[in-house]
C-alpha cells in the first residue's frame, strides 16, 4: 500500500498523465476536424448524372475479334481471338482494336509489335485509307531485318483489314504523328500499304 | 579355371582387333552431288578417315563418267582409272596422281586409302582432279556436304564482253555508331557482317575483272540518299544491297531474295502521275528495271541455293533502298542473326567466302547472259 501511495505522489505519475490527455484532445481534434471536411466535399459534389446517355458512349456487350500475331511454329501470321466491348463509332472502335493488337501477346504467339510501343491516335479520311499514329517505340526499339519489319506491319494490317473489310481500304504507318520511310530500314512505309 | 583364363585371353584379343580395325575409321555423313540446275544426281554414303570425308570410286561413274573403268590391283595395291580419253593412275596411301596427259604428277593433300576393304578416293579428289579431266567446275559446301559439279562454261569469266565493263554496286547496309542493323544473341552484328562479305565480293570480282564498287567500305554511317547518290552517280549495271535478317521466332532461318516492286505482296495507295504542263511526266523509276531485277534474283537464287539448306525465296516487296536505283537491283539477306545456326555459319569466315564467291559467279553468269542476249551471234 505504501508503495502504492509512493507511486501516485510521485512526478513520473504526473507527467504521464498530463501527456495522456493532449494526446486525447488532440485525437479529438482531429476527428472534429475530419467529419468537418467530409461535409464539405459531400456539399461540393457535382449534380447526378443524367440517366439517358449519349448513345456513342454506351458500352455494348464484349464481342470477338481477331488479333494477328506470329505462329511461332507455323511461322506465320495467324488470327487469334480477342474479346472487346466495341464501341459503335467505327474509329473509336479502330483505337480500341490496335491497341489490343499491342498488348502481350498469349503465351503460344510472339507479338511482333516492340514492347513499349503505344497508338497515340488513328484517323479514318474520305478515301477510307486509315492512319495510325504510334510511338517511337515501334520504330526505335524494332529488332531489324526485313522478314521482322514485313511481320509487323503485316499484323497490323491484317488486324485491321479484318475488323473493317468495307471501311478501310488502307493503312498509313506514322510515327509520332509523321510519315517515316521505314521501320528498320527495308520495307517502305512512305504510302498508304494494302495487300 | 584354365577355361576361365582363356575365355579372358579370347575376349581381350577380340576387343583389341576390334580397336584396331576400326582406328580412325567413322562413318561420316551423305554426301549430295548436284548438277549445275542443283538437281540430285546422287546421295553416297561416305567414310571418314583421320578427319578427311572419303567416297568409293564407284561414285565417279555416277557424277561424272558412265563409261569410266577403274581396275584395281589389289595385290599391289595400284587404281587406275580411265576416263574421258584419259589414263590416271593412283597408289593407295600415296598423294601422287599420274594422268597420262600431264608431264607432272598432280599431289594431292590426302592419299587414296582401302578403307572397309575398297578403295576409296578423298573428296578433295574430287574437287582438284575432275576438272583437269574435262571441262567442268566443281565446287564443295563443306557445311551442307554437298558437291556440285557443272559445265564451266556456265561461268567462265573469259565470257564477259571486253568492250562493255560491268560496273556492281555493292551495298552493305547500315554502319556507324547509331545503325548496328539487328545483332546475334552472341554478339553478331548485322553492319559488320555485311561489311566483310561486300569487301571480299569486291577483292574476288576485281580478281574476275568486275568493276565492283561498295556503298561504304568501313564502319560509316551513310543515309539512304547518299547510298542512292553513290549508286546512281556510278552508272552500275547491277546494285546488291546486303543484310542481315531478323524475326521474332528462333525458327526463322536462310536466305531470301527482295526485290522492290510496289504492286508486290504489298501494294502501294495508286499515286497520281505527275504532270508537266499537258504532258504526263515519265520518270525513270525502278520499276522500269523489274524484270531485269527478276532475272538477276533468279541467278542469285539458283547459286546461292547451293548454299542453303533449304530452297531460297524470292519475294516483291516496297523495299526503300532499292526504289530509288535505276538499275536492276537486288536485296539480300544472307541469314537470320535471331537464328543460332545461321548466326554462327554468318561469323565463320570460310561461309563469308563461300558467299562472296557464290555472288560473284552469279554476276558472272547474269552478266553474260546479259551480253549473250544483246549480241546472240556473239560478234
Amino acid at each position: 500500500m505504501q508503495y502504492f501511495r509512493k507511486i501516485v505522489h510521485s512526478r513520473l505519475f504526473v507527467i504521464w498523465g498530463i501527456t495522456l490527455v493532449t494526446i486525447i484532445i488532440c485525437l479529438a481534434v482531429t476527428l472534429v476536424l475530419i467529419s468537418h471536411a467530409k461535409r464539405i466535399r459531400i456539399v461540393d459534389a457535382p449534380p447526378k448524372l443524367p440517366t439517358t446517355a449519349n448513345p456513342t458512349d454506351i458500352v455494348p456487350a464484349p464481342q470477338q475479334i481477331n488479333i494477328f500475331l506470329l505462329n511461332p511454329t507455323s511461322l506465320e501470321i495467324a488470327p487469334v481471338k480477342a474479346e472487346l466491348s466495341l464501341y459503335p463509332e467505327p474509329t473509336k472502335r479502330l483505337k480500341q482494336i490496335v491497341s489490343a493488337l499491342i498488348q502481350e501477346a498469349p503465351p503460344d504467339y510472339r507479338n511482333p509489335i516492340p514492347r513499349g510501343t503505344l497508338l497515340n491516335e488513328v484517323y479514318v479520311d474520305s478515301q477510307k485509307t486509315a492512319y495510325l499514329d504510334f510511338s517511337h517505340h515501334l520504330a526505335d526499339g524494332h529488332i531489324g531485318g526485313t522478314t521482322a519489319e514485313l511481320l509487323t506491319v503485316t499484323a497490323i494490317l491484317k488486324t485491321v483489314f479484318d475488323a473493317f473489310p468495307n471501311e478501310i481500304k488502307h493503312v498509313q504507318i506514322l510515327i509520332d504523328g509523321r510519315e517515316k520511310e521505314t521501320l528498320a530500314g527495308h520495307l517502305n512505309l512512305s504510302q498508304p500499304l494494302r495487300f | 579355371m584354365w577355361l576361365r583364363t582363356l575365355d579372358t585371353l579370347f575376349f581381350l584379343l577380340f576387343i583389341v582387333i576390334l580397336v584396331f580395325t576400326t582406328h580412325g575409321i567413322a562413318q561420316a555423313p551423305t554426301v549430295r552431288f548436284v548438277d549445275g540446275e542443283s538437281k540430285t544426281l546422287t546421295d553416297v554414303e561416305s567414310t571418314l578417315h583421320q578427319g578427311i570425308i572419303y567416297l568409293p570410286v564407284e561414285t565417279l561413274k555416277t557424277v561424272f563418267d558412265p563409261e569410266m573403268t577403274h581396275p584395281y590391283h589389289h595385290p599391289k595395291k595400284q587404281l587406275t582409272l580411265k576416263t574421258k580419253g584419259k589414263e590416271l593412275r593412283l597408289q593407295m596411301g600415296e598423294t601422287t596422281v599420274n594422268i597420262d596427259s600431264e608431264k607432272e604428277p598432280f599431289i594431292l593433300n590426302s592419299p587414296p586409302r582401302v578403307l572397309q576393304g575398297q578403295p576409296m578416293l578423298p573428296i578433295e579428289f574430287f574437287q582438284k582432279v575432275l576438272p583437269r579431266l574435262d571441262d567442268v567446275a566443281v565446287l564443295y559446301n563443306r557445311t551442307l556436304q554437298r558437291v556440285r559439279i557443272m559445265p564451266k562454261t556456265v561461268w567462265a569469266p573469259e565470257t564477259t564482253d571486253d568492250t562493255h565493263e560491268w560496273v556492281i554496286i555493292i551495298d552493305p547496309g547500315h554502319g556507324g555508331k547509331d545503325d548496328l542493323g539487328c545483332k546475334s544473341q552472341n554478339g553478331v552484328i548485322e553492319k559488320d557482317v555485311v561489311l566483310a562479305v561486300g569487301k571480299e565480293i569486291q577483292r574476288l570480282g576485281n580478281q574476275q575483272g568486275l568493276s565492283i564498287r561498295l556503298t561504304r567500305d568501313q564502319d560509316v554511317k551513310k543515309s539512304r540518299i547518299q547510298r542512292v547518290q553513290t549508286t546512281n552517280r556510278n552508272q552500275g549495271q547491277l546494285f546488291l544491297s546486303l543484310h542481315c535478317n531478323a524475326s521474332f521466332s528462333p525458327n526463322h532461318k536462310g536466305m531470301r531474295l527482295y526485290i522492290n516492286n510496289p504492286n508486290g505482296q504489298l501494294r502501294f495507295k495508286a499515286a497520281p502521275i505527275p504532270v508537266f504542263g499537258k504532258k504526263r511526266l515519265n520518270i525513270l523509276t525502278q520499276a522500269n528495271f523489274l524484270k531485269q531485277s527478276q532475272d538477276f534474283a533468279s541467278v542469285l537464287q539458283k547459286e546461292l541455293n547451293f548454299l542453303a539448306e533449304d530452297p531460297i525465296v524470292i519475294s516483291e516487296f516496297p523495299i526503300i533502298i532499292l526504289a530509288d536505283v535505276y538499275m536492276p537491283a537486288v536485296l539480300l539477306e544472307l541469314g537470320y542473326l535471331s537464328n543460332v545456326d545461321d548466326a554462327t555459319r554468318l561469323s565463320n569466315p570460310n561461309h563469308i567466302v563461300q558467299v562472296a564467291e557464290t555472288i560473284v559467279r552469279a554476276i558472272q553468269i547474269y552478266s553474260v547472259s546479259v551480253n549473250q542476249s544483246a549480241n546472240p551471234n556473239g560478234l
